[in-house]
Parts: C-alpha cells; sequence; structure tokens
C-alpha cells in the first residue's frame, strides 16, 4: 500500500469529526447560549451578560458554588486515602487476591440507580438499618440523615462507590515499583512504615497527581448521585453545580443560565488544573529508578 | 375516435371509482404521532388508540414516555419542530407551551363538535387552557380526565378509636383536629409514634387543598405575583401546629426512604390529602389487605365562605405543527368521548365525559373506596389553581425547593410561617418577573 499524507488523517478522521461535532461544538455553542435567554422550544434572545449578573447576584447560585467546594474538599482527601488504603491491602500475593479486587472494585461498575437505591434504604430515617443499629446499640433516636446532613451522605456513597477506580490505578502504581528497592531498605534496617513513608509514597505521587486531578474533576461534575439520592434537596442544600447545572438546563428550560453556570464550572475545574499542573513541581517526583 | 355510450358510462364509472379510491388512500395514509406521559396506563391506552385510529381512519404511532423524560423529549421535539400531532399536557404547563405558540387553537372544533352536546361533558374544565383570558379566550387542548384532591382515611383506625367517619357534607379543623388527635398512636410512649393521624409535606396537592378551601391563594388577583393572602397564611399555620404544636403528624424527614403515597396505605398515618389518583396505588399497596379506606372532603377553614375543592384537568393537545390538524382533532374527540368505556378510564380521574363517569360501573361499588361516588359532588367545588408559567419552578413541583422546600422547613421548625413565605417570595416572584416583568 503506497503512503499518502493524508493516510494518518482518515485513520484519526472518525475520532476528530466526533470530537469537533459533539464536543468542541457543543462548547463553544454553549459560550454564545450563556449570553441568551433559551427555553428550547422557542428561538434563543440575546441578553447579553445578564445570566452571568443573575448568577453572581443570586444566593442560591452561591450556597451551591460552596455545597460543590465542600463536596470536593471532603470527597477528594478521602477518595484518595480510601484508594492507596485498598491499594494496598489488595497489593499482596494472597490467595483468590483477584477476588478481593474485584469486590472492592464493583462498586465502580454498579448502576448509580442501585447503589443510590440501596443506600437510601440504609439512611431510611424509620425503616434505615443505620438507625435501627444505633438504636438498638446506643439507644439513640431517629435521624433524618437525608434530610438533615444530605450533602456528607452523597460524599460518603460517593467516596464508596468510586474509591475502587483509583484503588486500581494505585494498584497498577505500586506494582511498577522495582522490588530490589523494598529489598534494599529492609536489608538497612527500614520498618514497613519507613519503607511505605520513604519508597511508596515518594514513587506513587505520580500517580497520586494523576488521581488527584481525576478525583477533583470528579469532585466538580458529580451528578448522579444527587439526582438518585436528594434530588438537591432540602432546599438547595445538596444541590452541586453539575446538578444545577441539569436543573436549570433541563427542569427549568433556561438553557442561557445553565450555559452561563456551565463555563463557570468550566473556569473553576481549568484554574484548579492548572494549579495542579504549576504546583506538581513541588512534590511530584519523576520516575528516577 | 367515436366511443360508445356504453364505453362512456364505463370510463366515467371507473374514473369515479378510481378517484374515490384515492380518496380513501389519503386518508388511510395519514400517520399520527401520538405521545402519552404514564405507562402505568398503556395497555388501556393501546386498546384506545386501537380503537380511535379505526374510527377516524388513520394510523397512529402510539408512544409512551413516562415523567420527567416525557417533557425533556417533548421540549426537544419542539425545538426540532418535530412535536408528535398529539400529545398529553399538563394543567401546570400549558401556559407556557400556548405563549410559545407550540399549540394549535381547537376552539372551533370544540364549537363544531362539542358544544351542540356541552351537557356531556364537564367543560367548565377547559377554562385552564384558555388564552389569553382563562373565561373569554380560545381553547388550545382538551381535557381528557379531570382529577381533584380529597382527603384519604383509614375506616379501621376511625372505628378502633371510636370515632364518626368524616362527613361527605363537609367538617371543620377543630373535628379534623380531634381526629388527628384520637389517632394518633404512640404504643409503649417511647417517641416513635406508630400511627400518625395526619401525613402531608410541602407538596402542592398537600398544601393547596387546605389553603384554597380556607379562602386562601398564594396568588395575586391577576396571577402574574406571589403574594398569599390571609387565608393562606392561617391554613399554613394550622398544618404546622400540627407537627409543631400537636404532634398528630411527622415532618417528611421523618418518612424519609418511604414513597410519599405510601405512608398511608402502609398504616403509618390514619389520614392523608392527595390526588384522587392515588386509589390505584392504595389498591395496589392494598391488595390482600383487609384494611377498608374511604373518601372524605378537605376540612373546611375558618375563613372559608364556601367549599372549595382543589382540582383540574389532564389535557390532549395538538401541535401547531401538525399537518393533520383534522384528523388530530377527530382522534382526540374520539379518545375522550362515549367510545371510552368505564373499563378504559383511569382509576381516581374523572372522565371528562359525563354519563361516563356517572355510570354506575364507574363508581366500583365492589372495590374500595366503597364511596368512590363522592368524587363526583366534591368536583362541583372545584375552584382556581395556582399553576402559572414557571409554576414548577417557584412551587418547588421537581426539585423541592422553592415553596415546597420553604414550607417543609417551617414544619420543622426550622423557620417560621412568614419567614418561609418570604423566602419562598422572592424565590417564585423572581420566578414570575421573567415571564411577567416585561409587561
Amino acid at each position: 500500500m503506497r503512503y499518502h499524507k493524508v493516510t494518518p488523517y482518515l485513520f484519526i478522521a472518525p475520532m476528530l469529526i466526533g470530537l469537533l461535532l459533539f464536543r468542541l461544538g457543543p462548547i463553544v455553542a454553549a459560550l454564545f447560549i450563556s449570553f441568551t435567554k433559551w427555553n428550547v422550544r422557542t428561538p434563543p434572545e440575546f441578553l447579553g451578560l445578564a445570566n452571568y449578573q443573575e448568577m453572581f447576584a443570586s444566593d442560591t447560585f452561591w450556597l451551591v458554588l460552596g455545597n460543590t467546594l465542600l463536596f470536593a474538599i471532603v470527597y477528594v482527601p478521602s477518595v484518595i486515602i480510601l484508594a492507596l488504603v485498598m491499594a494496598l491491602l489488595v497489593n499482596q500475593k494472597l490467595r483468590g487476591i483477584g477476588v478481593y479486587r474485584g469486590l472492592f472494585f464493583m462498586p465502580y461498575i454498579t448502576s448509580m440507580v442501585a447503589v443510590a437505591m440501596v443506600w437510601n434504604w440504609i439512611f431510611s430515617t424509620r425503616f434505615g438499618i443505620l438507625n435501627n443499629v444505633l438504636r438498638d446499640l446506643f439507644g439513640t433516636s431517629n435521624v433524618s440523615w437525608l434530610t438533615e446532613y444530605p450533602l456528607w451522605v452523597l460524599i460518603i456513597v460517593t467516596v464508596w462507590k468510586t474509591s475502587g477506580f483509583q484503588m486500581m490505578i494505585y494498584v497498577a502504581g505500586l506494582q511498577g515499583i522495582p522490588s530490589y528497592l523494598y529489598e534494599a531498605a529492609r536489608i538497612d534496617g527500614a520498618t514497613r512504615w519507613q519503607q511505605f513513608r520513604h519508597i511508596t509514597l515518594p514513587l506513587l505521587t505520580p500517580i497520586t497527581f494523576f488521581v488527584l486531578i481525576f478525583s477533583i474533576i470528579e469532585a466538580f461534575r458529580t451528578f448522579e448521585v444527587t439526582f438518585s439520592m436528594t434530588g438537591g434537596g432540602p432546599l438547595n442544600q445538596s444541590t452541586t453545580l453539575a446538578y444545577y447545572i441539569y436543573q436549570n438546563a433541563f427542569v427549568f428550560n433556561r438553557m442561557g443560565f445553565a450555559s452561563s453556570l456551565a463555563y463557570v464550572l468550566m473556569f473553576i475545574v481549568g484554574v484548579i488544573t492548572v494549579l495542579n499542573f504549576y504546583g506538581r513541581r513541588r512534590w511530584v517526583i519523576k520516575d528516577t529508578y | 375516435m367515436q366511443l360508445s355510450r356504453k364505453r362512456l358510462f364505463l370510463l366515467f364509472s371507473l374514473t369515479l371509482m378510481m378517484l374515490s379510491g384515492v380518496v380513501s388512500v389519503q386518508a388511510q395514509d395519514v400517520t399520527l404521532r401520538y405521545f402519552m406521559w404514564d405507562p402505568s396506563f398503556e395497555e388501556s391506552e393501546q386498546v384506545m388508540v386501537d380503537i380511535c385510529s379505526a374510527e377516524v381512519g388513520v394510523n397512529v404511532e402510539f408512544e409512551v414516555i413516562g415523567t420527567p423524560d416525557y417533557w425533556t423529549n417533548l421540549q426537544a421535539l419542539a425545538a426540532a419542530g418535530d412535536l408528535p400531532d398529539v400529545f398529553n399536557m399538563s394543567s401546570g404547563f400549558v401556559d407556557e407551551w400556548i405563549a410559545d405558540g407550540l399549540l394549535l387553537n381547537i376552539q372551533e372544533y370544540i364549537d363544531r363538535d362539542i358544544m351542540p352536546n356541552a351537557e356531556d361533558y364537564f367543560t367548565g374544565l377547559l377554562d385552564v387552557a384558555r388564552a389569553p383570558d382563562k373565561t373569554t379566550g380560545d381553547a388550545y387542548a382538551f381535557p381528557f380526565a379531570f382529577v381533584e384532591t380529597v382527603l384519604f382515611y383509614n375506616m379501621d383506625a376511625f372505628d378502633a378509636a371510636g370515632l364518626d367517619y368524616p362527613s361527605e357534607d363537609g367538617w371543620t379543623w377543630d373535628e379534623f383536629l380531634t381526629a388527628a388527635q384520637a389517632l394518633t398512636i404512640d404504643e409503649g410512649d417511647d417517641g416513635l409514634v406508630e400511627q400518625y393521624g395526619f401525613w402531608f409535606y410541602g407538596r402542592y396537592a398537600h398544601i393547596e387543598s387546605w389553603v384554597y378551601n380556607n379562602g386562601g391563594s398564594f396568588l395575586s388577583e391577576d396571577r402574574t405575583s406571589f403574594a398569599p393572602n390571609e387565608g393562606a397564611v392561617e391554613a399554613l399555620d394550622f398544618l404546622v401546629s400540627l407537627v409543631q404544636e400537636h404532634g398528630v403528624a411527622p415532618t417528611s424527614g421523618e418518612m424519609e426512604g418511604i414513597r410519599q403515597q405510601d405512608v398511608f396505605p402502609l398504616g403509618l398515618a390514619a389520614m392523608w390529602v392527595d390526588g384522587a389518583w392515588n386509589i390505584s396505588n392504595n389498591r395496589d399497596q392494598l391488595e390482600g389487605s383487609d384494611l377498608r379506606w374511604g373518601l372524605a372532603p378537605i376540612p373546611q377553614g375558618p375563613s372559608a365562605t364556601e367549599p372549595q375543592a382543589y382540582g383540574w384537568p389532564d389535557l390532549m393537545a395538538i401541535a401547531s405543527t401538525s399537518e393533520h390538524p383534522d384528523e388530530a382533532w377527530a382522534f382526540i374527540n374520539c379518545m375522550t368521548g362515549p367510545l371510552r368505556t368505564v373499563d378504559l378510564t383511569f382509576p381516581g380521574k374523572i372522565p371528562v365525559y359525563r354519563p361516563t363517569a356517572e355510570a354506575d360501573e364507574w363508581l366500583e361499588l365492589d372495590l374500595l373506596p366503597a364511596n368512590k361516588g363522592f368524587l363526583l359532588d366534591w368536583a362541583v367545588y372545584t375552584g382556581p389553581t395556582s399553576f402559572t408559567p414557571g409554576w414548577g419552578e417557584w412551587r418547588g413541583y421537581v426539585d423541592g425547593a422553592g415553596l415546597e422546600g420553604q414550607i417543609d422547613a417551617a414544619v420543622s421548625g426550622n423557620v417560621t410561617v412568614e419567614e418561609a413565605l418570604a423566602a419562598a417570595g422572592e424565590t417564585a416572584n423572581a420566578v414570575l418577573d421573567r415571564f411577567y416583568g416585561e409587561e
């Protein structure tokens, strides 16, 4: 077969066309829509910056942004620590270790709707297992978890559901650390903690960096769990930015306002990602072994 | 060439036959698309679609999509200019759809086909789909059924408490409170109430029923702003006191994890106000159970001068872009008329065609509730609703925020009724301003 300059482009064309049509196209379109009033059913009307002005003057927006930041601040370290602990546990030569890895990974591939149903039963005020256990053990009265602590419930469920994925990335990272480093450390008399502190943790920093970026993005785009468990309630106490965008776009038919929210979300995630990339020089260790 | 008379007649006849054939083929070739929102009635509706497609002589592509996806789909189709010819329309959204020019004005059809037999239909229901004026404007959708809120009560619980059943002629808040107190049971006095007297939360069907039957309203007279009157505030104060002062009803948080429509059939509350369409769910949940239950009017508040029921019609509309408006109307006329027999109606919803609604079979005397006929008596008192453009948003219908969330906050004791209404008003008026602000 003769090589033509066009050949490689033909190979990447399907991907490129898909990306342009279904990713970049909507991103650019959303920028224009964010300057309009558009209820989907009728043509958009140009509004200028009104959507952005309304957003920044809205108490609900700041509440939702606060919820999103709190979600990210708690979720990201929690999921990283849990995933690392699970990875260390399943990175051992045990009989049937694959089964354990599979079990820890299972929540990640389970449908969010099914997960939400099970956790809703656990947290149910009257018949939930959590309140029943607490009542039997400590004589406590029923707590309305989903009403009084909705955002915390969402964080717990999301950490539980997603940590399996981050765990698998850490497992891959752990298996990439050469065993001679641990052997040398053992010969020098290093304890298990010292091996972890001075070999495992530093050499995992490139993986941790990836997991950090991934988890931050996951935190900011959290949607399914909110949709399935609390619907953002009560009174937007558990509404996060991605869910708020969905609500405005597809429930209240405010595509223009929703697009402006989407751009703010993109800006926040973009800034945090850029900061992370600049900051990584301070703590991410390049592979030197 | 000379044609004989016989041949000429034959040619003429053949031409006529061919022409009539073309007309007939054209009628049969019309295909309507019909979207319905309730999967639980798909089978019976399919029977009606088959009957009416044969009756009208059209093909019908019938699609059922459950809410809320129904609205998302419909809006996407509206944006693409590809709305189905006929589709279900909610009283809560009809104003917005009319304003957007998406619904066909069907007043001429109604004048031609319905008004000559007006006594056969609940024609008062048409008002909700009129524009620009709700009494004199043209109709843009036609009701297929009528729903209203009622009080469901557990007859066994009333018997056990030694109480008389609520009178169908009406009862007062004091009588209701006395019953609710007697029906609230905390066995063992451990704070875990086994049976509450009543169950409600900030949901529109739970709240508006009390507000309107106390002469109240959440809206200004011209319906363009949120302005709760004294009757509304009084009703909310009373409802909050049921939880905070009398302990005869739970907070919504206490019932978290249980579907709201299951609290009553599970026996966790002896009384409950919601739409009569819940008759169907009660029957399903209580299948095989001996529990007896009935329907009663909403207790009348002290500020009410006359009884007022809270209800609204469910509608069928024709897209303004439909290429077959005549056939679409004929289809709607068939779907809502005498061919929809009692077995094809929706339990708990009153058919718009009176002879069907008033038939003995519709009363289902062999099933609970034994007094289903009360729905027809109560419907006489139906008054206005709180539906406006943007209603779903300011009322918190989908997201539990807005007025619904604020009422729940007041019921939970987190804010006062005044604070709740002030906060709800801020949201509601911001939403309403988007629709009426430029006027």
